[in-house]
């Protein structure tokens, strides 16, 4: 089988990621399906093994193409710029904000070069990046600006279960206004876009209804009839594979029993509440129209429990298994890397 | 508990639906209540054959109490306006629901039952015959006059209570006012007491807005409403956890210790109950004068008079509307 290098920047020195990148890589089924490649310091991955009492030998690679990728080795990219002296875990430090702002330009770099095939992103922290005068207010800013991108996709993945939102980070009251006829056409086609862009060619996508009941043809609210409904009309037209409006209480259950290629769900909180209640710990981000495939771990840097050891791994080598599922069927430079 | 036999009225709901099915299905066993069921005599009989089951109907007398014996069923007939075509909605009926409910409704308060269980209505047809309705808890509300009421769903893992129910989702965030928040507590609160017997309830909160607000960046609701709210109630005694990011507030972590989740919408949390393995949901209207539950599930027209519709949610209701009747604190 052909194995994708995955870059994982090792996030914020001071949080769970290390942790949660040495314990993931003890896992030999991750190297079963992947090459790991830790972007990181070669102390702090250290300090990383010694908290969750891990044995790995580090090996130190300049590219990518000369990592080992066997289980019991972490190849890495050493960044020479965290002294471990001073590093306190659990708070906010503008050296760690800046460390994990370089480790992400740095995974994007070799993403851009087509040095690796995907990233797969640990937590950082805001605070550390204000720290730092570092302006951006989350990964997914840093990543569009490093690749020159726009408005990227957010899709999230559980158990099979994929869900695309409408809007995200604003009020509930605002998302309602977001629910657009020219929206959601547009959301669909760029929903269907990013699913081709990772292999999914098949199914029936489903859009969720955005009142109770999907309104209950009018009775409370009314924008299923007057926004989604044309949306999908025209979109099947279009010869667009959707269906839907689907009320919120159906669309994720039929889904889950794999019924839908995708879900596009309204608003932040439907989407997000029908995935993490599902499964947590599971539930993994993936965003689309970037230059490159990328997944990330959907917890924080946890400062509260960070060198305790007692972080648990599991979206983290959820979040790498995904990016090798997906990296083969990523399509968007042609010198992809394989053996 | 008392000893005595739990009076319960069964409303069978709209007669092209799957009600009478499941009250046939349901009534094929003993039960520990004397049940009524305010049905048409008629729509009973007709489903009974359709669906090959054996049933003696006769008229209920108030003054005979007595358990539910297998495969009779006691009634106040109420009459049909046409005949049903099973599994076809007819807007004459309509009036048959609203008189079913109100008569049924109205015997709960004169005291002749102790608990009103309900089988789904459909709520289009009641508005297409032009009485406006959004539903059972609504309705009910009024009918006892009523001017605030909480709807719940639980099952036997998790209690789910709603600030607002069937409203439109632009509308919420101007329905969450201070008030209205606050009584929505105080009736869940009280209720987890008299009818769960939960001496000290612990009650977890959902903000309104994602990752409830993120300290107002994204919106402001729970700063200007809902905290305020529960500072209050907190101060007055009460147990409350939140506002919560409603994303994680159902994970295991979250839910451990809690006896109720309040959601601000309908789908903040009734999508979770109902799909993510919680068991069989029952649905119980807080606050009203009378103790009223209902199965979760709609009228299911095309598994009318199939067989195929399931019994587990009335039989929850059911049996959740009898523990509330012998554990009522007086």
């Amino acid at each position: 089988m052909r194995k994708p290098i995955i870059a994982i920047p090792l996030g914020d020195p001071a949080g769970v990621g290390p942790e949660v990148v040495v314990k993931s890589l003890s896992d030999p089924n991750v190297y079963e399906v992947a090459k790991p490649l830790v972007i990181g310091n070669i102390d702090v991955v250290k300090n990383a093994l010694t908290i969750c009492r891990q044995q790995a030998q580090i090996n130190r690679i300049e590219m990518p193409n000369s990592g080992r990728y066997e289980h019991g080795t972490i190849d890495l990219i050493n960044l020479q710029n965290i002294d471990v002296a001073k590093l306190q875990l659990g708070r906010v430090q503008a050296m760690c904000g800046q460390a994990a702002y370089e480790y992400i330009e740095k995974a994007v770099k070799l993403a851009m070069d087509g040095e690796v095939e995907a990233l797969a992103t640990t937590p950082i922290n805001k605070e550390s990046l204000k720290a730092a005068n570092i302006s951006h207010i989350g990964h997914t800013e840093i990543l569009e600006e490093l690749s020159q991108t726009k408005d990227p996709l957010t899709l999230f993945e559980v158990r099979g279960m994929r869900v695309f939102f409408l809007s995200r980070h604003v009020s509930l009251r605002q998302s309602c206004d977001l629910v657009t006829k020219e929206r959601v056409l547009d959301y669909i086609i760029r929903c269907t876009q990013a699913l081709q862009k990772l292999g999914i060619k098949e199914g029936m996508m489903a859009v969720a209804g955005l009142n109770p009941h999907c309104g209950e043809h009018g009775l409370f609210g009314d924008e299923e009839i007057t926004q989604v409904v044309p949306a999908i009309e025209e979109a099947q037209n279009l010869g667009y594979q959707v269906v839907g409006p689907i009320g919120a209480d159906s669309v994720f259950h039929q889904a889950l029993q794999g019924q839908y290629s995708a879900v596009l769900s309204l608003y932040h909180d439907q989407g997000h509440i029908a995935t993490k209640t599902v499964d947590f710990e599971r539930t993994i981000s993936i965003t689309n129209g970037l230059p490159f495939l990328r997944t990330s771990v959907d917890h924080g840097t946890a400062f509260d429990i960070a060198g305790k050891g007692i972080v648990s791994e599991v979206s983290m080598t959820e979040a790498i298994r995904l990016a090798a599922k997906y990296s083969p069927h990523f399509r968007r430079f042609s010198s992809v890397l394989f053996d | 508990m008392s000893t005595i036999v739990p009076k319960i009225a069964l409303t069978a709901g709209e007669p092209a639906g799957i009600g009478a099915d499941i009250i046939l299905q349901l009534a094929q066993q003993a039960l520990p209540a004397h049940l009524v069921v305010f049905a048409a005599p008629e729509l009973l009989a007709q489903r009974a054959e359709q669906l090959n089951i054996p049933i003696t109907l006769e008229v209920a007398e108030t003054h005979q109490i007595q358990l539910h014996q297998a495969g009779k069923l006691k009634i106040i007939p109420i009459s049909l306006v046409q005949p049903v075509k099973t599994g076809q909605l007819n807007v004459e009926n309509a009036t048959h629901v609203l008189t079913m409910l109100k008569r049924a409704c109205q015997a709960c308060l004169d005291k002749k039952f102790d608990a009103l269980v309900t089988t789904p209505i459909h709520k289009g047809i009641i508005n297409d015959a032009g009485y406006p309705f959004t539903g059972h808890t609504e309705f009910l509300a009024q009918q006892t006059k009523t001017s605030q009421v909480v709807m719940m769903l639980a099952t036997s893992k998790l209690r789910v209570a709603l600030v607002t129910t069937h409203l439109p989702l632009s509308q919420v965030s101007a329905a969450i006012t201070f008030r209205r928040l606050k009584t929505s507590l105080e009736i869940l609160h009280q209720a987890l007491r008299s009818k769960f017997s939960i001496d000290q309830p612990h009650i977890a909160v959902c903000g309104l807005n994602p990752h409830a607000g993120e300290d107002g960046h994204l919106g402001t609701e729970e700063i200007i409403t809902i905290i305020p709210v529960l500072d209050e109630l907190r101060r007055a005694g009460m147990r409350l956890i939140g506002p919560l990011p409603a994303d994680t507030a159902f994970t295991p972590q979250n839910l451990a210790g809690m006896d109720a989740v309040l959601t601000m919408y309908h789908d903040q949390g009734l999508p979770v109950l109902k799909s993510q393995g919680f068991g069989e949901a029952v649905n119980i209207t807080l606050g009203l004068p009378i103790i009223r539950t209902s199965v979760d599930h709609g009228t299911a027209l095309t598994l009318a008079g199939t067989g195929q519709a399931n019994t587990h949610s009335l039989q929850a209701a059911l049996n959740m509307a009898i523990d509330i009747v012998k554990h009522k604190k007086n």
